[in-house]
């Protein structure tokens, strides 16, 4: 029994980190059905400016996220402006940004590996070695912070979605473009923003897994397919279908690694992706497509 | 009454999609303040994009449109939006994920006062029981005719001066187009000018007080809906069988 509770508590912790890596993800597929293959590399920048913070001046992961966010926006906007914006207009968009979103993190994980190497890395504030201990449940600090943070970015970007005037436009947008537009909804602006929305969360979750998993510029390769099985089970632009597709893949992960080896437990993910698409396509809570 | 006066005018507009050709090669028509009028037409004379120019979604190549004495070709859609046109797409232009509610203030996303859009939503919301009895659902969940209500709706919260709309009886059952053609009253008893495309031209003739036929992107004829329904000629080549049937 403390076995499964003890799987269930990592599993749900690990859970709200996958759920903050995939909500930019979804929440760009949502406005601008940009596949953004490319989402990983920017958590990984994220990663890599947490852990220079903290290296070079010592300042804490979770206190460096905000920085390592406003920095992912501003990425995000330029890489939108650059790349994707001129697109807009096209017949096959969708198709098109499975490529461009391809290059754009060969690109990044090019020029990441040139300056930074191939090294393993890890930020190691003393948290992220330590342990609560809830009777005979152990519960690794760094993780569990980390899935708090989490959480409450997630509760934000919902509340700021819900109720504020941009929010509306955004969930607008996602629904129903050219309704929105036709509401003098600005949705180029609205895009653009988004993007850079998503790829700031990226940035957020990219500090907090800095230092709970140790990281290189290809490993980015390894998040795609579990963020994409993530978004997919949850049903592709939906927040809520994302969170709840996190936390049971990141539960049902920990259970497969713990009874089968670690080695099985990325398996799950791969193998979740095949039978949704198999199996409901459209997603839990997604609706089927005409 | 003299064109100086009219609420819109549209001269001579060319319009087209894309590089593609002119679907309107000379579309005009006299809108008069507070009065209803139907445009018909066969399968693509180009009614909807003539719609679609006035509100700015479509950019004119040539022609006009003046708005309350004040050209407005070539403003963006939000601007139009301001002075008071709204536009109700043919397809159901409603967010399916959104409340009732979130849908109606979607239509006042122009407003920045909140409690103004409040207080005009409550207004909408009195003129419509249904939609309040169905505030806090998903618009996807309402039924054909609420959701064409809400779409209608969701328009009066700017209080416009001209409402088009595009085809509004499209797929719905004959009892409930009847229904929105009494909403569409209503909008006239308001004071509102009411610009319809119908594909239904006796219905949506009936319904009306001026009538406008266009014809390969041209505009025809235009003159009292009456007069029109009961010309031999116009009944013959547009309104078809349909017409012994009224």
């Amino acid at each position: 029994m403390t076995d499964i509770l003890q799987i269930l508590l990592i599993g749900a912790v690990l859970g709200g980190v996958y759920a903050l890596m995939a909500s930019g993800l979804t929440l760009i597929f949502g406005v601008m059905k940009i596949i953004n293959l490319a989402h990983p590399i920017f958590i990984i920048i994220g990663a890599y400016v947490s852990y220079w913070l903290f290296t070079l001046v010592g300042l804490d992961p979770i206190l460096s996220m905000p920085i390592a966010m406003i920095v992912l926006f501003c990425l995000g906007i330029v890489v939108y402006k650059l790349i994707f914006e001129r697109e807009a207009a096209s017949a096959r968009y969708s198709e098109m940004t499975v490529l461009l979103t391809f290059a754009v993190a060969l690109s990044f994980d090019g020029l990441l590996g040139v300056l930074f190497g191939n090294t393993q890395r890890i930020t190691s504030p003393s948290y992220a070695v330590e342990a609560i201990l809830l009777g005979d449940l152990f519960l690794p600090k760094g993780q569990f912070y980390a899935g708090l943070v989490s959480i409450a970015l997630i509760v934000a970007l919902a509340a700021f979605l819900k109720f504020t005037r941009f929010g509306y436009a955004i969930r607008a947008t996602t629904q129903n473009r050219d309704a929105a537009q036709l509401l003098g909804v600005n949705v180029g602006l609205v895009s653009t923003v988004t993007f850079g929305i998503g790829i700031a969360l990226a940035g957020a979750s990219g500090a907090l897994i800095s230092f709970i998993f140790s990281f290189f510029p290809a490993r980015h390769w390894e998040w795609i397919a579990l963020l994409m099985s993530l978004i997919v089970l949850g049903g592709m632009g939906r927040l809520m279908g994302a969170v709840v597709g996190a936390f049971l893949l990141a539960i049902v992960s920990a259970f497969v690694g713990s009874y089968f080896g670690s080695t099985w437990s990325m398996m799950t993910f791969y193998l979740a992706l095949f039978l949704i698409l198999l199996v409901r396509p459209q997603g839990l809570f997604g609706e089927k497509m005409e | 009454m003299p064109s100086g006066s009219a609420l819109l005018e549209v001269r001579d507009v060319v319009a087209g999609y894309g590089r593609g050709p002119a679907i309107l090669t000379g579309a005009g028509i006299t809108v008069e303040e507070g009065r209803t009028h139907c445009i018909i037409g066969p399968n693509g004379a180009g009614k909807s994009t003539l719609l679609k120019v006035v509100c700015g979604l479509l950019p004119a190549r040539a022609g006009e449109v003046v708005f309350d004495g004040e050209p407005i070709t070539g403003l963006r859609p939000d601007q139009i939006l301001r002075r008071g046109i709204c536009l109700v797409p043919q397809e159901r232009a409603l967010f399916p994920d959104m409340s009732v509610r979130e849908n109606l203030r979607m239509g006042g996303y122009i407003i920045a006062d909140k409690a103004d859009l409040e207080r005009r939503i409550d207004e909408v919301l009195e003129a419509f029981p249904v939609l309040r009895e169905r505030g806090g659902q998903r618009a996807k969940s309402l039924s054909g005719g609420e959701q064409q209500m809400l779409t209608m709706g969701r328009t009066l919260v700017l209080r416009p001066r001209i409402v088009m709309l595009d085809e509004p009886s499209l797929g719905l059952a004959p009892r409930v187009v009847n229904q929105i053609f009494g909403i569409i009253r209503l909008l006239k008893d308001k004071g509102i000018t009411v610009i319809i495309v119908e594909q239904n031209a006796v219905v949506g003739l009936s319904n009306a007080d001026l009538g406008c036929v266009l014809d390969l992107g041209r505009t025809l004829f235009e003159g009292p809906a009456d007069g029109i329904l009961a010309d031999p000629r116009i009944r013959e080549l547009y309104l078809g069988k349909r017409a012994g049937a009224a």
